[in-house]
């Protein structure tokens, strides 16, 4: 009974709170509306990816081929099929959304049977491939749009925000109860030793496949949102590129973290939105980020390789080392802008983003070529002993 | 009762034929050996009776059963389990862990209940870390249950293999050298275990070893392998004295 109690609380919980962000961003006006659904919608493909790449251990790069199916087969759908079901509204998205995911999990077994059941790098080839042959069979088919696009029905334009929040939550769960449930382990088993797991009675190819099957049916999903909250899409809105995006997101957040490929896809895909608006700089507060960085860069570095000390007060030293940073450049903007020269120049933001956006990914594999969180999980326990609780490790850690 | 039985298993690897009809049977409760020069196709037979390969010609029955041709997971479920010769634990994974994949064979909940973490998939996770941890203390590790399993020292990780193999609850237990790299002590302590497995744990164990004072010592048959073709089969006393036998393993003492 209190299972059920505590159960029901927290997914209250998280409702709530899902609608809490929606009005939260609502007011905010229509870019930065679209900027928090765009980050529940990165979370989810990039957890969704963590499972099959960080989990399972399998290489799939065309994570956003499911992402495109999902969306055309939810805006196709609307179009033609929706007005007459007599729903509306939220279930009525929900029931798109089921559609996408159905649609991408398909095309997920369709692809990881075959390929699967093969060991090596057979995915990462075929769902190259595959990303490819879906882009060009909808710019090619009329129904689909063609290269124009595909414009939804302004009746099923949804702006859930809050229900794209759900949807990354879902995932996390998802893949988080399978991790803490002896059921997580043979997939962890498979990314370690697919011979040694045969041995133990584990069926390599039926784990692979619903590793790929699970991750391919919310990359869909959360197409759907996508089609029906943009109202537009077209293949352009997929390109390859989209699909190293999110392959980088669970790199970068620590492959197998879903706490690390959460944050990353939350946060990674906004860096290039941030920068495509940001002011043109000056050329002092440039050179003091230049300056700023490196620093920050190296005390990080040395901080890592020569502390070994008490885990709480690295992670403290890290922070103030950021914030040590980030005061630099204020302060040496401040003083730059008494130089005339630099104070004058202007660069233009929209040229330095795609600059920016790598070096700050290379800084980041620099630092942390393991990702920011390796193969660690947020759980309060780890939070405790961060902060110098001693917390006793539970006799069972899955 | 004959629980395995080679007749006339062979395997060609191109023009190489790695095992060359050889033919051995075990019998419930037995513990027997299986040994042979380097690259004399030990390993091979383990590789044959679990599916790993499928024979070019020859049966290999289990329990009666034709199981040649049957895929690795299936014959684990069949009951019969292995250990490898180049240690291949999950590195990443925690003692208990590993030991939990190999009980997981016998799991009954839905994978629904596992994401949906409902009571029936919480207690049945619950229950099968207790039956892994219950073997961690057969084999002596219970102490690093936490640890994660690339740490372990090579004795430990060897003993760790057994417990993992041990938690599919397999009739048949195959060790493949399962005393490589332990020094005398870990050996006699090793094997007690076997003796234990076998004795209080009700096991059939076939087991390849180099190390002939810890086969002879151990084992109530042998069978000799030697380039892929049976030489000698039959207890220590008389292996020990075969002069095939000690011709191929040219004088090192048997
Ligand atoms: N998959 C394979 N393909 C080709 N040749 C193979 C294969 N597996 C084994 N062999 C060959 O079969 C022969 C027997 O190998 P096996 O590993 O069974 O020997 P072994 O008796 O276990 O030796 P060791 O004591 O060194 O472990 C060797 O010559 C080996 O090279
Ligand atoms: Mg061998």
């Amino acid at each position: 009974m209190k299972f059920f109690a505590v159960r029901a609380g927290s997914i209250a919980l998280a409702v709530a709170a899902c609608f809490a962000l929606q009005s939260f961003a609502v007011g905010k006006g229509d870019l930065f509306f679209r900027l928090v659904f765009l980050a529940g919608l990165y979370v989810t493909l990039a957890v969704s990816l963590n499972l099959i790449n960080g989990i399972t251990g399998q290489f799939s790069i065309g994570h956003a081929a499911f992402y495109m199916v999902g969306a055309y087969g939810a805006g196709y759908m609307a179009n033609n099929y929706a007005g007459s079901w007599g729903l509306k509204g939220p279930l009525l998205m929900l029931v798109l959304l089921l559609i996408g995911a159905v649609v991408a999990a398909v095309a997920g077994l369709v692809v990881g049977l075959p390929s699967l059941r093969l060991r090596g790098d057979y995915l990462a080839v075929v769902t190259l491939g595959f990303g490819e042959i879906i882009r060009i069979f909808v710019q090619n088919s009329p129904p689909l749009g063609g290269a124009y696009g595909l414009t939804v029905d302004a009746q099923f334009k949804f702006k859930y925000v809050w229900m794209v929040w759900l949807l990354a939550i879902l995932c996390i769960a998802v893949c988080r109860n399978l991790l803490k449930s002896a059921h997580g382990l043979p997939f962890l088993a498979v990314r370690e030793d697919e011979i040694a797991s045969s041995a133990m009675g584990v069926n390599v190819t039926r784990v692979k496949v619903t590793a790929f099957v699970i991750g391919s049916a919310f990359a869909g999903a959360a197409g759907a949102m996508l089609a029906n909250f943009d109202g537009f899409i077209s293949p352009t809105s997929f390109p390859m590129e989209l699909s190293f995006t999110i392959l980088t997101m669970v790199v970068l957040g620590g492959t197998g973290s879903i706490t690390g490929s959460a944050l990353a896809g939350g946060v990674l895909f906004y860096i290039p939105e941030y920068l495509r608006d940001l002011k043109p700089v000056s050329g002092s507060s440039l050179v003091a980020a230049v300056i700023a960085v490196i620093a920050a860069v190296y005390v990080v570095k040395r901080i890592a390789d020569h502390y070994h000390g008490d885990k709480g007060k690295r992670a403290a030293l890290y922070l103030g080392t950021i914030i040590a940073g980030v005061a630099l450049q204020m302060i040496l903007a401040a003083v730059f802008k008494n130089v005339p020269s630099l104070a004058n120049a202007n660069f233009e933001a929209s040229k330095l983003r795609m600059v920016i956006f790598s070096s700050t990914l290379i800084i980041l594999m620099l630092l942390r070529p393991q990702g920011v969180f390796a193969h660690h999980e947020f759980s309060w326990s780890w939070v405790q002993r961060l902060f110098g609780k001693k917390v006793p490790t539970t006799a069972v850690s899955v | 009762m004959s629980l395995l039985h080679l007749d006339k298993a062979t395997i060609k690897f191109g023009g190489l034929i790695a095992v060359n009809e050889v033919s051995f049977e075990i019998k419930t409760g037995q513990l027997f050996g299986l040994i042979g020069p380097n690259g004399a196709g030990k390993t091979t037979c383990f590789n044959l009776i679990t599916g790993v390969y499928k024979p070019t010609s020859g049966s290999i029955k289990f329990e009666g059963r034709e199981i040649s041709g049957t895929p690795p997971n299936k014959i684990a479920h069949l009951g019969i389990a292995r250990t490898f010769q180049n240690i291949r634990l999950f590195g990443a994974l925690s003692v208990l862990e590993n030991v939990v994949v190999g009980g997981f064979l016998r799991h009954r909940t839905g994978l629904g209940s596992a994401i949906a973490y409902l009571p029936p998939a919480i207690k049945e996770t619950e229950e099968l870390k207790q039956d892994a941890m219950r073997l961690l203390e057969v084999v002596d590790l219970a102490h690093v249950a936490n640890v994660r399993s690339r740490d372990l020292s090579y004795g430990m990780q060897r003993r760790l293999e057994i417990a993992r193999a041990m938690a599919t609850q397999p009739k048949l237990l195959l060790l493949d050298e399962p005393a490589a790299g332990m020094n005398p002590q870990e050996k006699m302590d090793l094997t007690g275990t076997v003796r234990r497995i076998r004795d209080e744990h009700d096991k059939t164990v076939l087991l390849i070893e180099h190390d002939m004072r810890f086969v002879m010592e151990l084992c109530e048959n042998i069978v000799v392998l030697d380039h892929g073709e049976e030489i000698a089969q039959g207890p220590p006393s008389e292996i020990r004295n075969d002069p095939k036998v000690i011709e191929a393993y040219l004088g090192e003492a048997v």
